[in-house]
């Protein structure tokens, strides 16, 4: 062997050697057949586990798997005591009473008391905190004014005594049964949050653990790590699994090969249509609910064929979404029937409320034609020319962009001319909050399972979502009876919503396009897994392989 | 010498303090805000803005970003709650660094080796062959070989890990062999023509003359010399391996800085786009002083003034 050769050699032998140290698991770790053990992945990596900060549904996940809240979400959508024993609402919906377990306590094995609760909830109202959400306590007794800074948190309307907390609203809220199951509103521990600092949940270390799993392995940057069952969880004796693997995987090809490989529980499929398409029909494909839909929002402040209602209409009514689902989606979306996404939550007539509320989107190529002649010979500019903006963050966006201005093209002929404009996400934000737009492709994820998360954004044109910038009178009228003398009548509340959505398509203020679901390869002997349209995506505390 | 260090990092103080103002007004253009929660509502946003002083004049909050760097606190990232910039650049560089480095001795090894042997067998099959090697591996990017690697080794032959990094060394390798051709074709390819020159020269002939056999006449007169070029190439490939590979990191889900830097700019993570900008011209920097100082060093010729 020459020289350089030799040294050559013996480099990479000392280069193998170097990493030896890492090298315990060389092949890394075989499918875990045995029963006690879960195997799942992360798309991203975790941004952190300080839940007051989280915005992510990647860290949420953790959060919701290791820290348990008042409430929680089970299989049937229903919420039910976890840490609370029970709780109780008055009459007029504005004070919730809720008694603790008692002897809770933290994976460290410390007290978990009634103060932990609300401390969390003072932290994330906290201006210092700077949380993205605490717009959620909007409605709690002071909430709004100790966020902007004109209160200090001790006014805050939650209040302990003993093992009982005592949550004070000043309006009647039917979602906030949700807000106690949020990773967000989990006990935090005053004492420890003070301890680590600036490093609080940054790694698994600098975190405790109220919740079925603690959390292990994590250092703020590697991405493997795992929850390991929490002997102090008061309901352990029903947690099955001992440990769940996690790891990062951001190539979601590699997360479906390594669930074909049995190395993974769950793989997303609903990355790009052609995924889906590709493994819809695979034994092991399941659909979750998700509380997302896309609509177009229509510029009725700037635009002088968009302020036409019968040009609104043509558009509306020249979109086929079944087709477009199919089409431009890959079956990866269901066609809408409103604006609230499907499957959100039941109508207190047991129907889905997307479907008891649907009313009654067509498509009518014919009737379309006819409107838009009108329309445009009103509006007497000419010919119409329109953009429509979308983001370039997926496929799908693209595809639909494609879907649209082709349909409409077809449909109106020479008379409107539809051209793409495709942008970074926080460039859609930005041109829809500054109605810099003609027609705008938008996508809203409800933050909890209730109608309001939806209609709540059009009530007003100043709500920041109303980017269309329209008041249909009609619809607020509904909403706001809804949210006042409807609010603790719930059937009452669901006309009003039916009624909102009337008011919407028949003025054709928006153009509900599809409704989002999950879509995953998931193990069928691992029972037990539940999954929430919105809040907590993946709930394994009750999950265990058969 | 001394003299020449000193000037040469004064004008890099010089050069950082144009980068982080230039970035810093760049910055602005950016649209929307560095929020993650798209739900907020514009008196939400207004108070937020508040907390993190996004409300004050652009030039004030320059010049608070200019003393506070100073001071050694690059900010906290928004995109990573809680998380100091130096924390997060702390733990990821690392991980960057040691994937690159991999890359780096692994790709100038062989490169080394493939240039020393198509000198050698200048115009024959051996040297065609590892031509025709070495113009493919500068061609083919290393995110497309990465893939390549992740079907043939992690999904089909099953041999090594498909992603992860930190729990085994079996999870580096196959990044480590995606980043490693580029530098190891490039470096073949300057050592060949180099070498080629070299063994041409006169004092080769000198030495051929006087009886040296092949391997030792490489070893003890032509590699001195032919490593000159190489150096200078050396400094940036360092620099640029050390601050990562996005689309590679990406692929094997490798939590490394290169990453990071990616996905701060279309969030809008001002203090990660402005740490990571410095960390990285400051990097690149040195490594070309470093290489321009050992330029110095192995060629007397060069003069440094």
């Amino acid at each position: 062997m020459k020289q350089w050769q030799k040294w050559t050699a013996a480099a990479v032998v000392v280069l193998a050697v170097a990493g030896g140290s890492r090298a315990a698991g060389w092949w890394g770790t075989s499918p875990a057949d045995d029963k006690s053990t879960l195997n799942y992945g992360l798309a991203t990596d975790i941004q952190t586990l300080d839940m007051s900060k989280a915005t992510d549904q990647y860290s949420d996940t953790i959060l919701g798997n290791t820290e348990a809240n008042l409430l929680r979400t089970n299989a049937k959508g229903d919420v039910v005591p976890d840490l609370a024993k029970s709780y109780s609402v008055s009459s007029d919906g504005l004070t919730y009473t809720v008694k603790l377990r008692s002897g809770l306590k933290w994976s460290d094995g410390s007290a978990l008391t009634a103060k932990d609760f609300v401390y969390s909830w003072q932290r994330i109202v906290d201006p210092k905190t700077a949380s993205q959400y605490s717009y959620l306590t909007s409605g709690v007794k002071n909430a709004d004014d100790i966020v902007a800074g004109k209160k200090p948190v001790s006014d805050l309307g939650v209040k302990a005594d003993g093992d009982t907390l005592t949550f004070t609203l000043e309006r009647p809220m039917p979602q906030f049964k949700y807000l106690l199951s949020f990773a967000q509103f989990t006990p935090q521990k005053e004492s420890f949050v003070k301890e680590k600092g600036s490093k609080y949940g940054t790694t698994a270390a600098t975190q405790i653990y109220s919740g079925a799993y603690k959390f292990e392995g994590w250092n703020g940057t590697n991405s493997k790590f795992k929850m390991v069952k929490n002997d102090n969880y008061w309901d352990a004796k029903n947690v099955k699994t001992k440990t769940i693997n996690w790891q990062v995987i951001k190539n979601p090809e590699t997360a479906i090969k390594l669930y074909k490989q049995g190395k993974l529980d769950r793989a997303a499929i609903t990355n790009s249509p052609e995924m889906y398409s590709a493994n819809k029909n695979n034994k092991d494909a399941v659909t979750t609910a998700v509380a997302s839909s896309t609509y177009l929002e229509y510029n009725q402040a700037k635009n002088p064929y968009l302020q036409n209602e019968k040009i609104r209409q043509a558009l509306n009514l020249a979109t086929n979404r079944k087709d477009l689902a199919s089409q431009a989606t890959g079956g990866s979306r269901d066609a809408a029937k409103s604006l609230v996404s499907n499957n959100l939550v039941k109508a207190s007539n047991g129907q889905d409320l997307s479907t008891y509320v649907a009313p009654g989107y067509t498509y009518d190529k014919d009737k379309a034609k006819q409107l838009f002649a009108e329309g445009i010979k009103e509006v007497n500019k000419g010919k119409m020319n329109v953009t429509l903006e979308t983001d370039a963050d997926s496929p799908i966006a693209k595809n639909t962009a494609d879907y649209l201005k082709q349909a409409y093209e077809s449909t109106f002929g020479d008379q409107i001319s539809v051209t793409e404009k495709i942008v970074p996400f926080k460039q859609r934000i930005q041109d829809g909050a500054n109605g810099d737009f003609d027609i705008l492709v938008m996508n809203w994820n409800g933050d909890y399972p209730d109608g309001s998360t939806f209609y709540d954004m059009f009530k007003a044109t100043d709500t920041g979502m109303n980017d269309g910038q329209f008041k249909n009178q009609t619809y607020i009228d509904a909403v706001t009876k809804a949210e006042s003398t409807d609010a603790n009548n719930p059937s009452a509340r669901d006309a009003d919503w039916k009624a909102a959505e009337k008011a919407l398509m028949d003025s054709a203020n928006i153009n509900p396009l599809y409704s989002w679901k999950g879509g995953f390869l998931q193990r069928s002997n691992v029972k037990g897994v539940v999954t929430n349209p919105a809040g907590l995506p993946l709930d394994l505390t009750r999950a265990y392989r058969k | 010498m001394a003299k020449y260090i000193l000037k040469r990092v004064l004008f890099l103080l010089v050069t950082l303090w144009i980068v982080v103002t230039a970035t810093f007004f760049l910055m602005q253009i950016l649209p929307g805000t560095p929020y993650n929660n798209p739900h907020l509502s514009a008196s939400a946003i207004a108070q937020l803005d508040q907390t993190y002083g996004l409300d004050k004049p652009v030039m004030v909050q320059y010049f608070d970003y200019l003393v506070n760097l100073l001071h050694g606190d690059m900010g906290t990232s928004f995109q990573y709650q809680n998380q100091s910039v130096t924390m997060l650049i702390g733990q990821r560089l690392p991980v960057s660094a040691q994937l690159g480095l991999q890359a780096l001795v692994v790709g100038i090894l062989l490169g080394l080796w493939f240039g020393a042997v198509s000198a050698k067998n200048q115009n024959n099959k051996v040297d065609g062959f590892l031509g025709i090697i070495s113009t493919l591996g500068i061609s083919v990017p290393s995110f497309i070989l990465a893939i390549v690697l992740l079907y043939v080794f992690g999904y089909n032959l099953g041999w090594l890990p498909v992603s992860g990094w930190g729990d085994s060394f079996s999870e580096t390798i196959l990044p480590t062999l995606a980043l490693a051709v580029g530098p190891a074709a490039t470096t073949t390819r300057f050592v060949r023509s180099e070498m080629i020159d070299v063994l041409h020269s006169d004092y080769i002939q000198l030495a051929r003359a006087k009886g040296l056999n092949g391997t030792q006449l490489i070893r003890k007169h032509a590699y001195r010399n032919s490593m000159i070029p190489i150096l200078t190439l050396i400094g940036p490939m360092v620099a640029n391996l050390l601050t990562g590979s996005t689309l590679v990191e990406n692929i094997f889900s490798i939590p490394g800085i290169g990453q990071q830097f990616v996905s701060s700019i279309p969030t809008k993570d001002y203090p990660v786009i402005m740490g990571t900008t410095i960390v990285y011209a400051a990097m690149l920097m040195v490594c070309i002083l470093i290489t321009d100082i050992l330029t110095a060093i192995v060629d007397p010729r060069v003069r440094l003034k």
